[in-house]
């Protein structure tokens, strides 16, 4: 039976490291393990020239080579006789290739050492299955075009959504349930540009919503610097970049920061980057405790339904509309029964402690503040949109794109942190402070 | 030229050791070793390698000699490449011996990486074992880095 390069997609998914035989003009042989294999078609595959100069040189004279190859699900062997066509230093292949690595190797302080040089792309003659004393495996493939299916429902559920909170709402819960994925993350980029805010999140013991990525940092980071899908197989050849820094309230008053969420026992991470309109939105993000829990139609799916939930988020931003003027609320006294609770806004990040405990830092600190003063001056609990954006006090910088993210961001902080204030939505372009005691506010420099 | 101390310390020691040969087309081969046993004043090393699983390596051994062997570290990709020339001798009882306590050593060694038994296994076969006595004539560093390549010794 004649072995297609695409039944052996596992083998390229970069966790057992593959090796090059190369031989010279004079006939010396030269042997060295490859970082990344990878497979461009069924008659080709593409291998990253970091530094095996002796193979490069190699090569150039005597095209002949051999590569072994290795499924990490049962260890069976192959080895494909190849023939060395051409180097690429540009293009689509290259610049996947190039991520792919970086994202893996800065995470293990290798970075440099692993600059991708050049993609060689070589022609596969023949495969040949190296003959092993162990019985074979069978391993299950996933039914055929799946991913699509599955995307699709995830794409409905997203249409379906009206608000920013319930699309991603659709697309964590839809992915978790369609992919079998345990977990997922949504992060929006914020307005600043150079850092990633965590808005949602499936399958982890703790939200961390609130909780920040830099721009290029992780896996996240670098699929948000270079807008391209990031896939890791196999955690265990990646040490965490993370230190597993316990999260707890102590610790987040102190340094007052919300750590992020992760699996310690991760093994497979993919992460998205969500584009609309030429710009980058956020990132959405995928792990797993399983090795190889992603196949490369899978990203190739998540990265269509990040495209759509990042067009949507657009949408419900651009269409969160101004809310009409509400009438008198029947509350139209400040809330002064119920227990007291303290709230502290820290002017110069605008961080905000309830009962001395750390809430969230910048607008969405300084929002829930004003929104909070409104009401002990007028008793008001109702807010339009458009009052948010017209008021001068809050002296809002340019965030008409992302109001509705950072009221997000801070009614679902308030929900994790119970606290005696609630943030509820009540209709388009509309929001309601919800109060079960009495705040006392303090201003601190 | 003396192998040095350390290093045939290392290539004994539970490293992966791969192979590459070529036949009279100058087509190359790829093989794995189960075991290495190094003589230092002679500045050769034997390599054990299942026949039955390696069968062109061994038959190209026989026809022109020509071969390079890496011995990486999983743990930290280590490496270091020797060439020369090889012929096939009697394997001994100790070479079997030698072959069984590398494989369970090295099996051990990837589970702790994370590798099951039953993934390693068609890595490291004993079935007909023969021996590949190469003498060393270059040693080169082959841990990825700005060193990679870099030669070590040579036979004057």
């Amino acid at each position: 039976m004649t072995i297609r390069l695409r039944d052996l997609a596992a083998c390229f998914e970069g966790v057992i490291p593959s090796i090059i035989a190369t031989a010279a003009p004079d006939g010396t042989p030269n042997i060295s393990y490859l970082s990344h294999v990878g497979l461009v078609d069924d008659e080709r595959v593409a291998l990253s020239n970091q530094f095996f100069s002796k193979t490069a040189a190699n090569v150039r004279a005597n095209r002949n080579a051999a590569v072994l190859i290795v499924d990490p699900r049962d260890g069976r062997q192959y080895r494909l006789d190849v023939t060395f066509e051409q180097t690429l230093d540009s293009g689509e292949l290259f610049e996947e290739m190039a991520i792919q690595l970086r994202a893996t190797s800065t995470q293990v302080g290798m970075g440099e050492v692993m600059r991708l040089r050049g993609v060689d792309i070589y022609r596969v003659r023949a495969v040949h299955v190296v003959p092993s004393p162990s019985p074979t495996q069978e391993v299950v493939s996933r039914e055929a075009g799946h991913q699509l299916m599955a995307a699709a429902v995830v794409a409905r559920r997203v249409a379906e959504a009206t608000d920013v909170g319930s699309i991603v709402d659709a697309v964590l819960d839809g992915l978790c349930d369609t992919f079998r994925s345990s977990n997922a993350m949504l992060l929006l980029r914020d307005t600043t540009g150079d850092r990633l805010v965590t808005v949602g999140s499936y399958g982890y013991d703790r939200s961390g919503i609130g909780s920040e990525v830099l721009v290029g940092e992780g896996i996240i980071g670098t699929a948000a610097l270079d807008r391209r899908p990031v896939r890791v197989s196999d955690m265990s050849r990646v040490r965490r970049f993370s230190s597993a820094v316990q999260a707890s309230s102590d610790e987040e008053s102190r340094t007052r920061s919300i750590a992020l969420p992760g699996m310690l026992d991760a093994m497979s991470q993919v992460a998205l980057p969500m584009v609309a309109h030429g710009t980058l939105r956020g990132v959405l993000f995928l792990e797993s405790s399983e090795r190889l829990a992603f196949t490369k139609e899978d990203e190739a799916a998540f990265a269509v339904v990040a495209m759509q939930v990042a067009a949507a988020l657009a949408l419900a931003e651009a269409e969160a509309g101004e809310g009409q003027s509400s009438a008198p609320t029947t509350a139209d006294k400040p809330m002064t029964t119920g227990r007291q609770f303290r709230v502290v806004h820290y002017a110069y990040d605008d961080s905000i402690f309830i009962d001395n405990e750390y809430l969230i830092k910048g607008v969405p600190g300084r929002l829930l503040m004003h929104l909070l003063r409104i009401h002990q001056w007028e008793g008001r609990t109702e807010f339009t949109n458009r009052e948010i954006r017209l008021s001068e006090e809050l002296r809002l910088p340019d965030i008409k794109d992302n109001l509705e993210t950072r009221l997000l961001l801070l009614r679902r902080r308030l929900e994790e942190k119970a606290t005696p204030v609630q943030l509820l939505r009540v209709g388009r372009g509309r929001i309601r402070l919800d109060l079960t005691g009495s705040a006392i506010l303090e201003e601190v420099a | 030229m003396l192998i040095n101390q350390d290093l045939a310390a290392f290539m004994a020691s539970p490293v992966m050791i791969i192979l590459g040969t070529r036949d009279g087309s100058l087509a190359p081969e790829i093989a794995r070793a189960v075991g290495a046993v190094v003589h230092r004043e002679e500045c050769c090393v034997d390599l054990i390698v299942s026949e039955w699983q390696w069968t062109k390596t061994v038959s190209n051994i026989r026809a022109n000699g020509q071969l390079a062997v890496t011995f990486a570290r999983p743990s930290d990709y280590v490496s270091y490449q020797v060439k020369g020339c090889a012929v096939v001798v009697p394997t001994a009882v100790e070479h079997v011996a030698l072959a069984g306590r590398y494989m369970e050593s090295m099996a051990s060694t990837l589970s702790e990486l994370g590798l099951e038994r039953g993934v390693v296994a068609p890595w490291l076969v004993g079935r007909d074992l023969v021996t590949l006595r190469l003498s060393a004539q270059e040693i080169f560093v082959q841990t990825p880095g700005a060193k990679a390549g870099q030669l070590i010794e040579r036979q004057p």
